[in-house]
This record gives C-alpha cells, sequence and structure tokens, in this order.
C-alpha cells in the first residue's frame, strides 16, 4: 500500500506555516508575487476564492476588498515545507517519494505491525503533518499514482481497497489528473469532466485521439498504473527560516517565534530519530539594509550541544538566556536556525555509574552561570567547564572544556587503579594559584631570598629551596618564558606560609605566583 | 475526653502527629585524610560545611578539599570565587578533572561582584541537581566583605542542600554560617618539615569546632601530615 499527503493550498500553507498564531479557518488569504511595484496574486486559499479573488490581480485589487491578509512568496518557505512534508513522511516509512511541490508518497509496506491498519497510519500522517504547521490530504491505495489522485481530490483522509480504485475515483474532476491545457480542452469539448466519463471511454480511440498521454490518463482514471516510487534522499538540512512582515525590537517577540522554529525543528529531528549535536542561529538586523558594513550587524550565535537533543524547552531556554543577556543595535527582520543532526543516544545508564547531572538541563545550568560569571576571560579561556591541563613543561597552562556528564569509563577506572595501588592514600599539598600572579620585592643574601615583600610589608623568608630554573618555547620569541621557582617559607601573623616565588628571567621580575595551602 | 485520650484517639488516625521528626542517618563522603575521617567520619552530605584556614599562612584547607574531591566518586563542582584552583596540583593529587565542573567567578566584567557571583553560581548548581559534591571556595575574599553575608543566605543554602544527597563545602579563612553548617573545620597551621634544601612535608592541627562528633575534652587535636608532590 501507498499513502499520499497532499498539501492542497501550498504555496498560502507554505507561507503560514511558521506563523506564531494560527489564523482562523474563514481567513481570506493571498499570496503575492512580484516586483514591489507590481505584486500580483499568485496563490490564494479557499475563502478567498469564494470571495472572487482570482489569481493575476493586483495587490491594490486585493486590498480594496478589506480584511485579505496578504503575505509575499518566500520560495525558500516552500522548499523548507517540502523538507518538512518530507520528514512527515519519513517518519512512518523510509521509501518516500517528493513527488511535486506539496506532495510526498510513502511506501507504507512492512509497516502495519508498527503503525497498524492503514486508516490508522492515515490518521497519524494527518496529526504529524498537522504538528508541522501543515494541512493535508491523505489517502491511502495500492498503487502510488491512484493514492495521489484521490488525496488530491478528497479532503481528508480516504482508503481506497484493492479493486475499488475506478469506482472511488469516478466522481473526481479531470483536473487532478493534472493533463496539459490541450488534452484538457479536447476532453471539455467532447464533454468529458469526469475521471468516470474518461474511464468509460474505448482505449484505442483515445490512442488515436490524443495518443499514449491520453491513454495514460486513462489507466491512472481506472487506478491501473502500477509503477515503482522513485524514492528521495532524506536530506541533512534542517534549518527554518522566519521573516517578520514588521521587524521586532522586543526579546519576547523574538522568543516566541524562536519557540515555534525550534519546535519545527525538534519535530523534523524526532521524525528522523535524529538529535541535535549544533544550533547555529542568525539574526538580520534592519541596518544592514542601510549600511556599507553589513555583515557586521548580523548576530550569530552557535550552541555546541554535548549531546544529541531534541528538547524544544531546553534549547529554548539556552537561547532565551543568550538573548537576555544581549542587547541589539536595531530591529530584527529575520531569523534563522539551522540544526546539525545526529544520532541520538542509545546507551543505557548502569546501575553502578554514580548519579550524573542531567545532560540536558546541565546545558542550561552552564549557560546560567556563565551569564552569571561571564563566558570567557581575557585570554579566551571559558569561565565554566571542566578543566584541563595541557600537554606543556609551561607552569599553569590549561584550558577549560565544555562540561560532560557523559561517563568516561576509562577514566573511573584509572582512578581506581590508582587508589588500589595507593597513590590516593597519601594526600599531598595542593597549590593556590595567584591569577595574575603578584608583583614583589626580594632581597637576596648569598643568592637566596632573604626576606620578601608580602602585603605590603617585608617579611623574613625562614627557609627557602630552589632555584629550580625552567624555560620553554624558545623557539618563538613572542611566547619565550624561562624562571627560577623557590619555595619559601615566609612568617606571616597565622604561622608560615609557604609561598611560590619566581624570578621571570624575561621580565627580570620576583613574583609569587602560589601558596601552598 | 481527657488530654490522654484525646492524644490515643489522634495517635490512632496520625501515629507521627506527637513524635518529634527524624533526620535521615547521616551519610558521609571521606576526605582521604585518615585523621578527619576517624573524628567526623568525613564532609556529612545534605549539610553545609565549612573548612577555614588562614588566607596568608599554609593551613591546608585548599589540600583537604582537593583529597575531599580526589575521593568523591559523583560529580563534583568547584565554585572559585578567586580563581585561585591548580588543575595541574589538583590532577596529581589524583582529582578526575573530566568530572569536575570548574566555576570561575571574577574573570570578566560583570555587574555582580566574585562573592555574589559564587553565591549565585553555587544556587543555580544546587538547583540543577545531580552534583554530589559542590564546593565555594571564598577564602580570597577579605573577611570584611564576608561576613556582610546576611544569615539568611547560609540558612537558604543549609535547607536547600538540606533534602539533597549533595555535600555543601565553603572554604573560608574564618566560620560565618553558625548554626547554619552542619561540620565546621578549622585547620591551623604547624611549621613545615624540609629535607636539606627540599620542601618534604606539612602538617596541620584540625580543630573540629561544629560536628556530630563534638572534640573530647582535654583531647589534643589531631594533626595531618602531606606530603610535596615531589617528596
Amino acid at each position: 500500500m501507498f499513502a499520499c499527503l497532499y498539501i492542497f493550498d501550498f504555496l498560502v500553507q507554505a507561507a503560514l506555516r511558521l506563523e506564531p498564531m494560527p489564523l482562523a479557518k474563514d481567513s481570506l488569504v493571498v499570496i503575492l508575487d512580484g516586483p514591489d511595484t507590481l505584486q500580483r496574486v499568485i496563490a490564494t486559499n479557499q475563502a478567498a476564492r469564494l470571495t472572487g479573488i482570482d489569481l493575476g490581480m493586483t495587490k491594490p485589487q486585493v486590498e480594496l476588498l478589506g480584511g485579505v491578509v496578504l503575505r509575499k512568496r518566500f520560495p525558500r518557505h516552500e522548499d523548507l515545507a517540502q523538507a518538512a512534508l518530507l520528514d512527515c513522511a519519513f517518519a512512518f516509512s523510509p521509501r518516500v517519494e517528493s513527488t511535486s511541490a506539496g506532495t510526498v508518497i510513502a511506501d507504507l509496506l512492512g509497516t502495519e505491525k508498527l503503525f497498524g491498519s492503514p486508516p490508522n497510519v492515515a490518521r497519524l500522517m494527518t496529526l504529524r503533518a498537522q504538528e508541522c504547521g501543515l494541512e493535508a490530504n491523505v489517502a491511502v491505495a495500492a498503487n502510488p499514482d491512484t493514492a495521489r489522485i484521490a488525496a488530491c481530490g478528497f479532503r481528508g483522509i480516504s482508503i481506497l481497497a484493492l479493486g475499488e480504485e475506478e469506482k472511488r475515483l469516478t466522481s473526481l474532476p479531470v483536473e487532478v489528473l493534472s493533463p496539459s491545457p490541450a488534452i484538457l480542452d479536447t476532453l471539455d469539448s467532447w464533454g468529458i469532466r469526469t475521471l468516470g466519463a474518461l474511464a468509460k471511454l474505448p482505449p484505442l480511440s483515445i490512442v488515436e485521439r490524443l495518443g499514449q498521454g491520453g491513454l495514460q490518463l486513462q489507466r491512472q482514471a481506472r487506478g491501473e498504473i502500477r509503477r515503482t516510487l522513485l524514492p528521495a534522499e532524506p536530506t541533512g538540512n534542517f534549518e527554518e527560516i522566519y521573516e517578520f512582515e514588521t521587524p521586532v525590537e522586543t526579546v519576547e517577540s523574538l522568543a516566541f517565534i524562536v519557540s515555534r522554529l525550534l519546535h519545527q525543528l525538534c519535530l523534523r529531528l524526532s521524525a528522523r530519530s535524529l538529535g541535535m549535536t549544533q544550533l547555529q542561529m542568525n539574526l538580520e538586523l534592519v541596518v544592514r539594509q542601510l549600511r556599507s558594513d553589513a555583515a557586521k550587524e548580523n548576530y550569530e550565535r552557535i550552541w555546541k550541544l554535548p549531546l544529541p537533543i531534541v528538547d524544544a524547552k531546553v534549547l529554548l531556554r539556552l537561547v532565551r538566556l543568550d538573548l537576555d543577556a544581549k542587547s541589539f543595535s536595531a530591529p530584527i527582520r529575520k531569523i534563522t536556525l539551522q540544526a546539525l543532526p545526529a544520532r541520538q543516544r542509545s546507551a543505557q545508564a548502569g546501575l553502578f555509574t554514580p548519579a550524573a547531572p542531567q545532560a540536558e538541563q546541565m546545558e542550561i545550568t552552564v549557560a546560567r552561570i556563565s551569564g552569571l560569571v561571564g563566558a570567557d576571560d581575557e585570554n579566551g579561556i571559558h569561565c565554566v567547564g571542566s578543566p584541563q591541563v595541557l600537554d606543556s613543561h609551561q607552569p599553569d597552562s590549561f584550558c577549560v572544556q565544555a562540561f560532560s556528564t557523559e561517563t568516561n569509563d576509562t577514566e573511573i577506572s584509572q582512578t581506581e587503579i590508582r587508589e588500589g595501588e595507593g597513590h590516593l592514600a597519601r594526600p599531598t599539598i595542593s597549590l593556590r594559584i595567584f591569577r595574575p600572579a603578584l608583583a614583589t620585592s626580594v632581597e637576596l643574601r648569598d643568592g637566596k631570598p632573604f626576606s620578601l615583600l608580602l602585603n605590603n610589608r617585608r617579611a623574613q623568608i625562614l627557609c627557602a629551596s630552589g632555584p629550580w630554573s625552567s624555560s620553554g618555547q624558545w623557539w618563538n620569541p613572542a611566547s619565550l618564558w624561562a624562571r627560577e621557582e623557590w619555595d619559601v617559607a615566609v612568617k606571616t601573623s597565622d604561622g608560615s606560609g609557604l609561598y611560590r616565588l619566581v624570578w621571570d628571567r624575561m621580565r627580570k621580575q620576583w613574583f609569587l605566583e602560589g601558596l601552598f595551602d | 475526653m481527657n488530654s490522654s485520650a484525646l492524644r490515643k484517639v489522634i495517635e490512632a488516625q496520625i501515629p507521627s502527629a506527637f513524635s518529634l521528626p527524624r533526620r535521615a542517618e547521616g551519610r558521609f563522603f571521606p576526605t582521604g585524610l585518615t585523621a578527619i575521617d576517624r573524628l567526623t567520619g568525613g564532609v556529612p552530605v545534605g549539610a553545609l560545611t565549612e573548612i577555614c584556614g588562614s588566607a596568608v599562612a599554609s593551613s591546608g584547607k585548599t589540600s583537604l578539599v582537593v583529597s575531599l574531591l580526589a575521593h568523591a566518586r559523583q560529580f563534583c563542582a568547584l565554585v572559585d570565587a578567586n580563581d585561585a584552583f591548580d588543575p595541574a596540583s589538583a590532577a596529581a593529587a589524583g582529582v578526575n578533572l573530566s568530572r569536575m565542573l570548574w566555576v570561575r567567578c571574577g574573570k570578566t566584567r560583570q555587574k555582580l561582584r566574585p562573592l555574589e557571583q559564587a553565591f549565585k553560581a553555587a544556587d543555580v548548581l544546587l538547583q540543577s541537581g545531580g552534583f554530589g559534591l559542590i564546593v565555594l571556595d571564598i577564602s580570597g575574599i577579605p573577611e570584611s566583605v564576608v561576613r556582610k553575608i546576611p544569615l539568611t543566605s547560609w540558612f537558604r543554602l543549609s535547607r536547600v542542600v538540606e533534602k539533597m544527597p549533595t555535600a555543601l563545602v565553603f572554604i573560608e579563612q574564618q566560620p560565618h554560617a553558625a548554626s547554619c553548617a552542619g561540620l565546621v573545620l578549622n585547620l591551623l597551621n604547624k611549621p613545615p618539615v624540609w629535607s636539606g634544601n627540599l620542601l618534604t612535608r606539612c602538617s596541620m592541627e584540625v580543630e573540629v569546632i561544629r560536628g556530630a562528633e563534638k572534640k573530647r575534652a582535654h583531647s589534643a587535636n589531631p594533626v595531618v601530615s602531606l606530603r610535596a608532590q615531589w617528596a
């Protein structure tokens, strides 16, 4: 069996798919295209057609009617709507054909155990399309073309049993076959206006008068055509775009649309059993049109997620935290969200693995803390994350990586092994680093530090160990470093303090680098 | 109906009506320092712990917390108000850095001061849940500033952590949480040990100011010895 998803008034639905507030059923909607000075109607919904709005009318003519929702055509919206429709069908079958704009056909062979009987599949498909913001006709038939014709001709769900195709299609107009204008005129002149009438004509006479094309149409009308699907390749492009009719200035208005777009992205990803590992947001500001340094006025933000996420609420929180901390110099006219897909996490948490923060929740937590303490320091190192010691001999060389709750079994086992060997049982002295290092002056006696300046007071050094010389990056004058370390015990008001004293040979300056505490 | 009869009627319907609520059996995280674990059992879970020591002398408070982090099997968080944490010495002490979230306060120009950042970050981490150990290092903040933290802030944190499987540990110069803390340790500096020209060992005296196991009268405070990494 084959199921066809047909989006009636596709151009209209594609334009309205991402509208934050759904329009009333009886709203008059027209789609305009052409240059700004002469825009013409290229598509309408049924309510507009019944009111008398025809294709080709100009914008002023339509505006005279009043109460008409006007939308400009964006071909990209149609591409995205078609991609969403395809993902909708991919949720039910791996073999899907993108027949035409607004029409996809899915092969339901072997899906009965997953989704049940054809009426049930058709109902689920309708619901899925509705979630994607599209109202679809769904037809299930034994061959793809019959399913397509039935979906074009009948509203809602239609199930055509094997052998009943011709009988069910009888009442449909011949226009649903999409014949060429010449053939349509000929059929009209013969008085053939329904598929039933076309099906009854003698095939030989049709071939004599209309050629093989006419015979093909008759076989379609009889539901006799058998063909294989042309499977569409699932695309990896998960993108949603929204262009505001009037540019928005407040974060609330923007977040409203972002929520809608994220919801759509997550729906499309979940239909394909995928998750999002990276989210990219581009905001196009109005000033882009006015200034020459255009690109600088766009705002781009990329979230690299530690694991595939399809939770729109979590993603919205991340975006909101970023938008709340940002102030824009101009209103926003266009927003683009792009997701990088990846397979969803399939590993199950073990009984004996330590309790960990929820990965999705952790992203929000890190974003909230980053909002409090800042994202990066002056050296570009993250302020929130997991520290990692760099493979360098230079002291205090580290980086901060994104915090991940994914358990690394290797590291755990290494820790346990070390504990077993007794390394952890012997506590060591840790260093408190002064960032930046405190410049100080040191009095030397016999080549050894004798006293130093600590908290604006000269303190006597009780004992000194050193010098421990080290240097590095000699091949790069810009980052060359050379130093001599001393471990010194200084008499303080609270007892002796063990400090790391450093003579920077490049800067010719003494520094207190840290306290052994 | 007299009071005893009334009491029986109520207890028949609500058995725990007149009994005091019992705290759950205390759980502790080992610090890895045997003397302290023997004395206190470790750091209490679901409670606030204060580890105090001098800011200018080597009291051993950082080494104690690093040892605690090294022995933690759960995910940990370190809120560093002064950005004083040294990943290299922590890694050498056995801390699994990949399971630790490090929050470096005061590194960028923000509206909040580092101390406020640290408290708010700790609050967010507690709300997030999932961390077995959360450490707030505010020992580099001047005492005059820390003293201004209202007691309600400490109380709030202690109430939040009370119902969580998390140990909340503060490193400070002086104790401030008063009765909100489940355990307060004061670490006192002892003279370091030098072997020739090399620092090999230093010691700290541990004084329990508040805790489940109070110090016995006339008994000496335990002394914990820490070795240098190169010794």
